[in-house]
């Protein structure tokens, strides 16, 4: 697999073929998602209602722009744990940031902006640079990371929830807001974060270099890929994507909540192996991550508004994503 | 190749199929008043009080033919939020809430208001109490005074720690009623205020470091049942229960055998069961055109050895 996407040239693969190979790759997540909501509608009859799919958006939101950037720490064989820890301190730094800040002066959200992706960045070129330069393994690394973070995070106000002045209008519409009056603005950042890293990953030679360190990080480096510098790249985005992640959540919540984000990174790892990209690294891509997202909002809006009893939706979704990821394996296998 | 085409194909008939024949249910006119559904989130279910709480509103509800769908948030405020509006979104009558973050509520509060859903908050207060029909919690202030009078009774001079839990509301009151009350006595004193999370597990390590920072504390204010719990089992593994005195909130089966056993001086008993009944009356009287109060304080009352067997049998029936 990783051979061929190391040589996959554009040029003499026509879209025909591309189109195919797509069909084949996400052709039965789409069906899990359409099978899915069909089930469900069985239940609920609003579930199509398109206020209640805008909303399946909205929910989903978070957890897949998290998942994007574990999708790429993934795929060079990596993971993140600190992401669910990065979300409350990346909020609760901005929101610390306003509360300093004179009243209303013109600065304060890009400077608030600029602290939480500042830190963000800070901790994803921290567990990139040990990912790339030490043998320590990722998961070791981003455990440690992960309680460094939640503990500056508790820092904060004694551990309480900070609340948002109305006056930051403009940050309270980056989770609350709707654009035209009806799309959710989470909805659209989500989209673009999905894009970018989604074309770079498919239509870049960087992209392809990131599929040959998944694949065989060795041979990746004997064949010239800058693997330290690729490494922290990865790493650094998927911390700052989890920090505009952070931001959304604080946003919808009115207040940074430096107890928030506990469980995030398990709930982005399950979007992204549901979605198909391998555990092992080399294998995967964006479009089946956010997949993955929506089949794991649709089970729990859907198990909510079926008016499953709680204890047995952890088993339901716990089943799925084994289910999903047997299958997918199987299908490799072949 | 062509199989798995085939596959996709058939779920997408299916789909279509299953979609198509599904009658679409608009409820008629008469099923206003039968049959209609209610949603309540809790902060969380890995505590008695809550499943009181809410066997409370459910027989309620259920005598009304109505039914009630209970959703477990976790302690995560995001999941509480996309949990109330998956509620609103499936057509709920009314929707119960026991919030996370005080604060953090808001945007749920403001779309139901914006689906025209009456919001009743139970147990924990929420800030923008303009936004909701009303709220119906203990009086947590008195609950923490009961806690600090008892104590007095029996331990003094005092050195007390409390082990908050300060997202919450109802917390913070509890601990506010305890120390207006302590102050009155100058010979008992607050060492310290951490953080317990509200569980025996996030209580039981942090007794553990309160007791290595203060060898001298014999008094403990944890503020509720499952806290006092982790108190109780970090204080007997330390060998040191004989001489801390505990008082707490909540009034749990678990709590009143620990004070039964001499490990538990008193629990603040609150009422859940009786919360749960007068919140789904509450959302009935609104919905049947009737004004409802603001703010419904339910009674609390301390439970110690003495009256212990006589609130466990109240308690049952």
């Amino acid at each position: 697999m990783q051979v061929r996407r190391l040589c996959h040239n554009k040029d003499n693969i026509g879209w025909g073929v591309e189109l195919l190979r797509a069909g084949k790759q996400y052709g039965p997540l789409v069906a899990a998602v359409v099978g899915l909501l069909c089930l469900f509608r069985l239940w609920v009859p609003t579930l199509l209602a398109p206020d209640n799919l805008l909303d399946l958006a909205q929910q989903i939101s978070v957890n897949a722009i998290i998942a994007f950037g574990m999708t790429l720490v993934i795929l060079i064989g990596g993971i993140d744990l600190s992401v669910g820890a990065l979300v409350a301190l990346v909020g609760t730094t901005t929101v610390f940031v306003f509360t300093r800040a004179p009243e209303g002066a013109a600065w304060v959200l890009p400077a608030g902006l600029a602290a939480g992706l500042g830190v963000a960045a800070l901790f994803g070129g921290f567990n990139g640079f040990f990912a790339a330069k030490t043998k320590m393994p990722p998961f070791i690394i981003t455990l440690a990371t992960m309680l460094v973070a939640r503990g500056a995070a508790l820092g904060f106000n004694e551990g309480r929830p900070m609340a948002i002045d109305e006056s930051h209008g403009v940050f309270l519409a980056l989770g609350n807001g709707r654009l035209f009056g009806w799309l959710p603005v989470p909805v659209v950042v989500m989209l673009v974060l999905f894009a970018i890293p989604a074309v770079v990953l498919h239509f870049t030679r960087f992209g392809r270099h990131l599929y040959g360190i998944g694949g065989n990080s060795e041979a990746a480096r004997l064949s010239g890929i800058p693997l330290a510098r690729a490494t922290v790249i990865v790493y650094v985005v998927c911390s700052l994507l989890a920090g505009v992640a952070g931001m959304i959540h604080t946003s919808q919540l009115y207040s940074a909540e430096p107890a928030s984000g506990v469980g995030f990174e398990l709930n982005a790892i399950a979007a992204v192996v549901v979605g198909g990209t391998s555990f092992s690294g080399g294998i995967g891509a964006m479009p089946g991550t956010l997949i993955g997202a929506v089949i794991i909002g649709i089970l729990d809006k859907g198990l909510n508004q079926a008016g499953v009893h709680f204890s047995l939706q952890y088993v339901v979704k716990g089943g799925v994503i084994l289910g999903a990821v047997f299958l997918d394996v199987i299908r490799r296998r072949k | 190749m062509k199989v798995l085409c085939g596959m996709i194909i058939c779920c997408v008939v299916a789909a279509c199929v299953v979609i198509g024949c599904t009658p679409a249910e608009k409820p008629p006119a008469e099923a206003q008043t039968k049959g209609r559904s209610f949603g309540v989130v809790f902060q969380t279910m890995n505590n008695p009080f809550f499943v009181d709480l809410n066997n409370g509103m459910k027989d309620v509800i259920e005598a009304h033919g109505d039914t009630l769908i209970t959703l477990d948030s976790q302690f995560n405020s995001l999941k509480q939020k996309n949990d109330i509006s998956d509620l609103l979104l499936k057509g709920v009558a009314a929707v119960f809430i026991n919030p996370v973050n005080w604060e953090g509520i808001k945007g749920s509060l403001i779309q139901a208001r914006d689906k025209g859903v009456p919001c009743i908050v139970v147990d924990a207060p929420v800030k923008d109490a303009e936004l909701v029909l009303c709220q119906v919690a203990s009086d947590n202030v008195e609950a923490g005074r009961l806690a600090a009078r008892a104590l007095a009774q029996v331990r003094r001079p005092a050195n007390i720690v409390i082990l908050h839990r300060s997202v919450n509301k109802a917390c913070i009151d509890r601990v506010a009623g305890f120390t207006e009350e302590i102050a009155k006595y100058p010979d008992m004193k607050i060492l310290d205020t951490q953080e317990g999370q509200g569980t025996a597990e996030g209580a039981r390590p942090l007794m553990r470091d309160l007791l290595g920072r203060f060898p001298e504390i014999n008094a403990v204010f944890p503020i509720n049942d499952p806290s006092a719990l982790g108190a109780v089992s970090a204080l007997e593994s330390a060998g040191k229960l004989a001489d801390v005195t505990i008082v707490t909130v909540d009034g749990s089966a678990e709590a009143v055998a620990a004070i039964k056993a001499g490990k538990l001086h008193s629990t603040s008993a609150q009422f859940p069961y009786e919360m749960g009944k007068v919140a789904a009356e509450k959302a009935y009287e609104h919905l049947e055109g009737k004004p409802v109060e603001k703010d419904v304080k339910i009674r609390v009352e301390l439970i110690a050895a003495e009256n212990a067997d006589a609130y466990m049998q109240q308690k049952k029936s």
